[in-house]
């Protein structure tokens, strides 16, 4: 990225510092902890030079302050500098965020740090965030940048972190497939087919206990001699009016069947009751 | 067919009378006739490329943004002016008005004049910060000309700026050094979407006052990589806002001058720079336009093959759940002179969503074609089981590519009435078909009992004469 | 048909052939002036459907006639309930459309191409016309005094109970069911007196009608088993009732099944459960008496009746548990309402927000039925009387609907009918008596025996002498000073009805409520058309698809004169949706304008009525807004912060902040007060003097305000172009400049790619 592309320059300038006459740099650098709570001056002191970073990286808690401590020299003689930065870079996103030490004449430089000074980048950072001292000013002489140690930040968790919702970037975003709901499931059909096969077994049954109990169809010359045309079209009809249901439940739509169903209906109903008459007839014969 | 030759025509049209896709009527506004020698090659550069260049200082009588409410040009390149106001015709509202209405603006600022109060607040809008001190500048005692800056460290040499992220496209990408002289930093607000860095200082660099804070600093406004010297912000209407924080380094001074970074003699490649700037500024680079967008039913008869470019227009009102249905979209990219076909960027996807209150389905696209001048990006899908107003939506808004938003509302139906398998296709009615059937079989043979039975004794038969 | 019904009737109804004739003719001037006092409100304004509900079956109508019915049947209208749609075809009681477009294709054929609209807006009158004789045939059935079934007609034909939901341009379910309701009442009455199987046919053929036409249904669904379920109880069951149940109950549930808005409601729905039971019963009834009639031991029958309760106990049981698991639903929330009338009001405050489900007040049953409301108690006294199985019917429907005509307005409607039937028994009783010049007692005797209606001859040799009520005894007044008197006096009140009937048509019922009408000081009518000129102005100045958010009353007429989709509308079916528009109405702006641009709005819709002292505005609807909004969100909308700590609700410079910048206050007073010199604005609704400084808007402009500021139409605003929130945008254009931030303690916000 862009801090990349600045290496090489960086590099040059740190080839400079041979060259130059004089360069920045800095000495008697301290760099304390203090927790809140212990007494000033408490807590481990470490120095490090320009040369020899900290090895091991320093540990910033919840209510932790980082003091830092150092001279600017400018050659070997103690100067301030124009620009006297503590540098923080966070090695996952590359953000970077600056401190300003505060430098007297005599270029003795002082920073204080706490957790409420960082941003949330850091705060929420996992890995430990180099930090790195940047003097320079003015005119000939090569400035100085260079890591010095790391910072690690450890939270309390039990102090919740107001983390500030991650602000709209515009990228892709990730895909999402609707989910359909299942389709709704049939019974095994070997069940479905032994309760339709009961149901139809049912007919049968119904049939030959009718048979048995002396239905018959006897009668039916002696209908269709009496009343031929009335008891043709009555038994046609009801046939013909389950035909129209099925031709309901297959192709027609209402419009057609209530039509026919009205035609088949009213001849029926006008046979149905010369057939009846006749079957009433019969009754009252004593023929029923 | 007849689309892509108004395709062309237009590609030719563009040609002709310019190379920005937008127009080609520029307005410089500039601190008085005489400074335009000073930008002489840019604005040179700027006629060569096709733009019909206006020079006016702000006290010109003639000074307006407007003609009868219509803008009276499509760029603005507004030049340091010495004076604290800008005039009644380019108050901060008339600039975002001037954006309202898709015209670009091309902000040069600078640190030895300072910045007026129109243009100050009009930043502040679009939440671009700029120091409030008049005469802030940026330094970098890492990367500074030491031939013309040797003491004060101002002009800072900087190689061309590569992408922020790895899905945006990179249109400032070049080769050399880039000097920034006396540069008005810019810091970004952190919420906005729409703002982008172009060209970051770098992360020794910062900026601070000459006047108060010559000996050390203490409060610098910005550091490092936080702060710009080049950015940009583009409007949800596509209207795009570039702040160059050094308007010298359009002049001619620094177009190709010797330079030294470091040690080691260097060319400075400002004119490369200052063309790519103003190309995208003034959308000659990264404008997309969208050609023809269909979707259809992509089942049963309907079903289509969906390389086919010349499907005809094919948008039905309305769907219903379950559908399968195919979407296309057509995207060109206009580079300099003609519309190309849309290349994405590597790590980027167009997607598509399908949405109702929420995205139901939000797929990515895929190049299924490509045209002479378009890219036709397709996905296909089924409609979700859910009746409602559905929308087709393609958004597709990238830092310096303009914004895409298509939406097509379809309606989602639910089954109709006979839609809907039929019983006998769902084993588990088998039941209760066949009790029908034979509710049906038995009350037409007990019709025929009933009509036609001799009393027992008489005689004992079947009763199934009926059937 | 139903004239060729009726000739058959009046043929049973005895009598020389001018009786016959005059019947006739009366019965058709009872028609005509039903129709005619409808008719005021096209008279006055103009052939305009009215109100709400009208709107939508009106727009449905039109749909069925231009696509067809497998069309409307299939319907998905993607112009309502914006973004969800509505399957409207299976979520209507299509009676009242198919029942237009019958005609209209009738006409038709006919060549009378009749505009739909008019056949819409007529279709009440004349239903109510065949209201009128299914009542004179109905009251027929219970007396045998052939004057009370025209009184009743008479009485049907005009009282204002009935006419509130049937005047002309009143197209609504209503219309065409009170028709069907009466009318299947009487065919009911008829099955159980003869024992038919036809009449039984018949009565569930027009059940099955009734079904398809409103979802009042119900109340013949509870009151036929409730009928039999009692004359069981009282001991009278027999076949004849069996046979008029059992065909109605069958063939009528799969008449009701085939409305695809009911579908398998009969067998799921705690309120269809009762004439389930009462079948069940039925048979075991039937199957006892049966067997009882085979095996005379007296053990085995107390053994039988001891079964039939066993069976009946677990049966309701069964029924509890089923519900309880949820197989079949519970009672509804309309439903509860109706028992409690408190219970919508804490529970479902989108049903105690509608006007017409408020419990009715005192006053109401006598505006709307005048002295029949008197003569009802008189005519159920005397059904207890007689008390034949069909006067069991009388006692029991007007037990019912006296009380659900009590907890809901719009049930008076359901009261009417019988109202009407027994307040003609009552008087023709009276008129019977008195005018009868004859000597009494073979009068009563000739009277008493005379009659050959079948029924009455069946009902007396059942009951003969057995109940001391049924007696008639001889007494009377025969001086012809009381009779004239009484005469005289009845005929004066008949004509005050008559007064009062016409009066409160014309002033109470015949207002669109689309047009609204006022007086000039100088006496002449002033039509105010806000409503139409705001709905025109949508139609005219927006594009097709532009959806509209307002309160859900509005929404079938948005959706029927402005023909633009709408968020929500007069059909409820989306509580959730619903009251994401009265959060969006009750909220900030801020929280308002997601909602908004999530739903796609484009144009909010207020009605305002402050300027005019219309009552009926949405700042008064404002507490059921915030109400049904709070149902959903209590954290975010509470009705407590709207009012002050007084509990007040207010408008004025006391009004809390919630209110005050509540998006609906704010739509509703924008720029009032320009119409008022400074500090003067006034609010003539809730008559109060507003605050000097009026309400700002950001994330919407206005875009139009009818003449009397009834209707305000806002656009919403898009993205603000820049990425500003609207309200430092509006205050930029203002030319209020940003001011710099000053320095900030704590770290700096680092901007991130």
């Amino acid at each position: 990225m862009f801090l990349r592309s600045l290496l090489p320059s960086i590099l040059l300038s740190g080839a400079c510092v041979v060259s130059a006459a004089s360069s920045w740099s800095f000495e008697d650098a301290t760099l304390s902890i203090q927790s809140k709570g212990s007494a000033v001056g408490a807590g481990a002191k470490e120095k490090f030079s320009p040369t020899s970073p900290l090895a091991k990286s320093v540990s910033l808690g919840t209510s932790d302050s980082l003091k830092l401590l150092l001279t600017t020299t400018d050659g070997k003689k103690a100067k301030r500098p124009h620009q006297a930065f503590l540098t923080l870079t966070d090695p996952t996103t590359g953000v970077e965020e600056s401190f300003v030490f505060g430098v007297k004449e005599s270029g003795k430089a002082k920073l204080d740090l706490t957790q409420k000074d960082l941003p949330i980048q850091f705060l929420t950072s996992t890995k430990p965030i180099p930090a790195s001292i940047v003097i320079g000013s003015f005119g000939a002489s090569s400035p100085y940048n260079s890591k010095v140690f790391d910072l690690s930040i450890t939270r309390d968790q039990n102090v919740p972190l107001a983390v500030p919702e991650k602000p709209v970037r515009y990228a892709a975003e990730p895909e999402i497939h609707h989910i359909f709901r299942s389709d709704p499931q049939s019974p095994p059909k070997i069940i479905t087919l032994v309760f339709a096969a009961a149901v139809v077994g049912a007919l049968p049954v119904l049939l030959g206990v009718w048979a048995t109990l002396g239905a018959n169809a006897n009668h039916l010359s002696k209908a269709l001699s009496n009343a031929p045309i009335s008891h043709a079209l009555f038994v046609g009809s009801i046939l013909a009016m389950e035909g129209i249901f099925f031709m309901y439940y297959t192709t027609w739509n209402l419009f057609q069947t209530l039509p026919a169903a009205g035609v088949v209906g009213l001849v029926a109903f006008i046979s149905g009751s010369r057939a009846l008459t006749e079957v009433q007839e019969r009754r009252l014969a004593g023929l029923r | 067919m007849r689309w892509l030759f108004s395709f062309l025509a237009l590609a030719l049209f563009c040609v002709v009378n310019a190379r920005s896709f937008t127009g080609s009527r520029l307005l410089v506004v500039l601190e008085e006739e005489s400074e335009r020698e000073k930008y002489g090659v840019f604005l040179g550069d700027l006629e060569s490329r096709g733009f019909t260049i206006t020079t006016l200082t702000p006290k010109s009588e003639s000074l307006s943004l407007f003609k009868h409410g219509a803008r009276a040009y499509d760029h603005l390149l507004l030049l340091p002016t010495k004076s604290k106001g800008l005039g009644p015709a380019l108050t901060a509202n008339l600039l975002l008005d001037f954006m309202k209405k898709e015209g670009n603006v091309l902000l040069a600022l600078s640190a030895e004049t300072g910045t007026p109060t129109a243009v100050q607040s009009l930043l502040l809008e679009v939440d671009i910060h700029i120091p409030s001190d008049r005469n802030a500048l940026v330094v970098d005692h890492f990367n500074y000309d030491s031939t013309s800056a040797a003491e004060k460290h101002d002009v800072l040499l900087l190689p061309f700026p590569k992408p922020a992220r790895s899905d945006v496209k990179d249109y400032f990408g070049g080769e050399g050094v880039i000097a920034v002289p006396r540069a008005v930093g810019q810091t970004l607000g952190n919420e906005s979407p729409l703002l982008a860095p172009i060209l970051k200082a770098p992360s020794t660099a910062y900026s601070y006052n000459p006047k108060d804070e010559a000996d050390i600093v203490e409060e610098p406004f910005a550091v490092g990589q936080q702060l710009n010297l080049v950015s940009a912000m583009q409007s949800l209407n596509s209207a795009r806002l570039t702040v160059l924080g050094s308007a010298e380094a359009l002049q001619n001074a620094w177009f190709a001058e010797k330079a030294t970074l470091a040690g080691k003699a260097v060319k400075t490649a400002n004119r490369d720079f200052a063309a790519k700037l103003s190309s995208w500024a003034f959308k000659e680079t990264g404008v997309l336009k969208v050609g023809k967008l269909t979707h259809y039913l992509n089942e049963g008869s309907s079903k289509k093959l969906n390389s086919s470019s010349a499907l005809p227009e094919n948008n039905p009102k309305i769907y219903r759940i379950k559908n399968d249905v195919a979407f296309q979209i057509e995207v060109s990219e206009y580079t300099s002179t003609h519309l190309t076909p849309f290349e994405l960027p590597p790590n980027d996807i167009l997607q598509l969503e399908f949405s109702m209150l929420s995205p139901f389905h939000r797929l990515n696209l895929s190049p299924i074609s490509q045209t002479a001048n378009s890219t036709i990006f397709g996905a296909s899908f089924r409609t979700p089981d859910q009746h409602g107003i559905f929308n087709f939506a393609v958004k597709y808004n990238r830092p310096f590519l303009t914004g895409i938003e298509e939406k097509r509302q379809v309606t989602v139906r639910h089954f109709a009435h006979d839609e809907w398998p039929r019983s006998w296709q769902i084993s588990a009615a088998w039941v209760w078909i066949a009790g029908i059937w034979v509710t049906v079989a038995g009350w037409v043979v007990f019709v025929g009992v009933w009509l036609y039975s001799a009393p027992v004794g008489a005689a004992v038969k079947g009763g199934k004469k009926t059937q | 048909m139903a004239a060729t019904e009726g000739d058959q009737f009046l043929k049973q109804a005895t009598g020389p052939k001018t009786r016959g004739l005059l019947r006739v003719i009366i019965l058709v001037l009872i028609a005509g002036a039903a129709v005619s006092s409808r008719l005021f409100s096209v008279i006055r304004f103009e052939s305009i459907i009215h109100e709400f509900d009208p709107w939508f079956n009106f727009r449905a109508t039109k749909y069925l006639v231009a696509n067809g019915f497998y069309d409307f049947w299939d319907w998905f209208d993607d112009r309502t309930w914006h973004p969800l749609g509505r399957v409207t075809g299976g979520t209507l009681y299509p009676g009242l459309m198919v029942t237009s477009g019958v005609i209209y294709h009738f006409l038709r054929f006919l060549t009378l191409p009749v505009d739909i609209r008019n056949i819409c807006v007529l279709l009440a009158p004349a239903f109510s016309g065949l209201t009128a004789f299914a009542t004179y045939l109905l009251t027929n059935e219970m007396v045998s005094s052939p004057s009370a079934g025209l009184l009743a007609a008479a009485f049907m034909g005009i009282t204002p109970g009935y006419i509130s939901r049937s005047v002309a341009g009143s197209y609504d379910n209503e219309a065409i069911a009170i028709f069907l309701l009466v009318f299947t009442f009487f065919l009911w009455i008829k099955a159980v007196k003869l024992g038919s199987m036809f009449w039984g046919a018949l009565t569930a053929l027009f059940y099955g009608y009734m079904v398809s036409a409103w979802g009042g249904y119900v109340f013949i669904t509870n009151l036929l088993p409730l009928h039999a379920f009692v004359l069981i109880c009282m001991g009278r069951y027999s076949p004849r009732l069996y046979v008029s149940y059992t065909s109605w109950y069958a063939l009528g549930t799969l008449a009701s099944m085939q409305i695809p808005f009911v579908g398998f409601l009969p067998i799921r729905s705690s309120e269809h459960m009762s004439a389930l039971g009462v079948f069940g019963l039925i048979q075991l009834v039937a199957f006892v008496e049966f067997v009882r009639a085979q095996l005379p031991s007296k053990q085995f029958q107390t053994l039988l009746r001891a079964l039939v309760v066993l069976i009946f106990v677990v049966a309701v049981g069964g029924l509890v548990l089923l519900t309880v698991g949820g197989v079949i639903a519970p009672w509804t929330g309309r439903f509860y309402s109706l028992w409690d009338t408190g219970y919508a009001k804490i529970h479902i405050p989108i049903i105690a927000s509608v006007s017409e489900h408020q419990p009715t007040a005192w006053p109401a049953f006598f505006f709307d039925l005048n002295l029949m409301i008197f003569l009802f108690p008189a005519g159920v006294y005397m059904c207890f009387r007689t008390l034949t199985d069909e006067q069991v019917f009388i006692v029991i429907y007007s037990v019912l609907a006296s009380y659900f005509a009590g907890v809901m307005v719009r049930l008076m409607l359901t009261l009417t009918p019988i109202v009407c039937v027994a307040a003609a028994m009552a008087f023709s009783q009276i008129l019977d008596t008195y005018l009868d010049a004859k000597t009494p007692k073979v009068d009563a005797k000739t009277a008493e025996n005379g009659s050959s209606e079948p029924a009455k001859v069946a009902a007396a040799a059942v009951l003969s002498d057995g109940l001391r009520s049924t007696r008639n005894p001889l007494v009377g007044i025969y001086s012809y000073a009381s009779r004239v008197t009484v005469v005289g006096f009845s005929a004066i009140y008949l004509l005050i009805f008559v007064l009062h009937c016409t009066w409160v048509t014309s002033n109470a019922y015949s207002s669109p409520s689309v047009v609204l009408a006022s007086r000039l000081p100088d006496g002449s009518q002033h039509i105010i058309d806000d409503y139409r000129e705001a709905y025109y102005w949508l139609r005219q100045n927006t594009p097709e698809n532009a959806k509209i958010m307002s309160w859900w009353d509005y929404g079938y007429q948005i959706g029927g004169m402005a023909d633009r989709p709408t968020l929500v509308d007069n059909n409820t079916w989306n509580n959730t949706h619903i009251a994401t528009v009265g959060k969006a109405m009750s909220s900030k702006e801020e929280v308002s304008y997601p909602i908004m641009r999530q739903h796609e709005v484009d144009y909010v819709l207020v009605v305002f009525g402050g300027l005019l002292g219309y009552s009926g505005d949405d700042i008064n609807k404002f507490l059921w807004m915030v109400r049904i909004a709070e149902g959903i969100w209590p954290e975010e909308v509470k009705e407590r912060s709207f009012f002050t700590p007084r509990g007040e609700y207010r408008v004025d410079e006391g009004a809390t902040d919630t209110m005050k910048n509540s998006l609906m206050y704010k739509m509703s007073y924008y720029n009032y007060n320009s119409l008022f010199p400074a500090g003067q604005a006034q609010d003539r609704v809730r008559n109060v003097r507003l605050p000097s400084e009026g309400p700002q808007l950001n994330v919407i402009d206005e875009a139009f305000t009818s003449e009397n500021w009834i209707i305000r139409i806002y656009k919403v605003k898009d993205l603000d172009n820049f990425g500003r929130d609207h309200h430092s945008a509006v205050s930029f254009d203002k030319g209020h400049k940003k001011k710099r931030a000053a320095k900030r303690k704590g770290p700096k916000v680092l901007r991130v790619e």
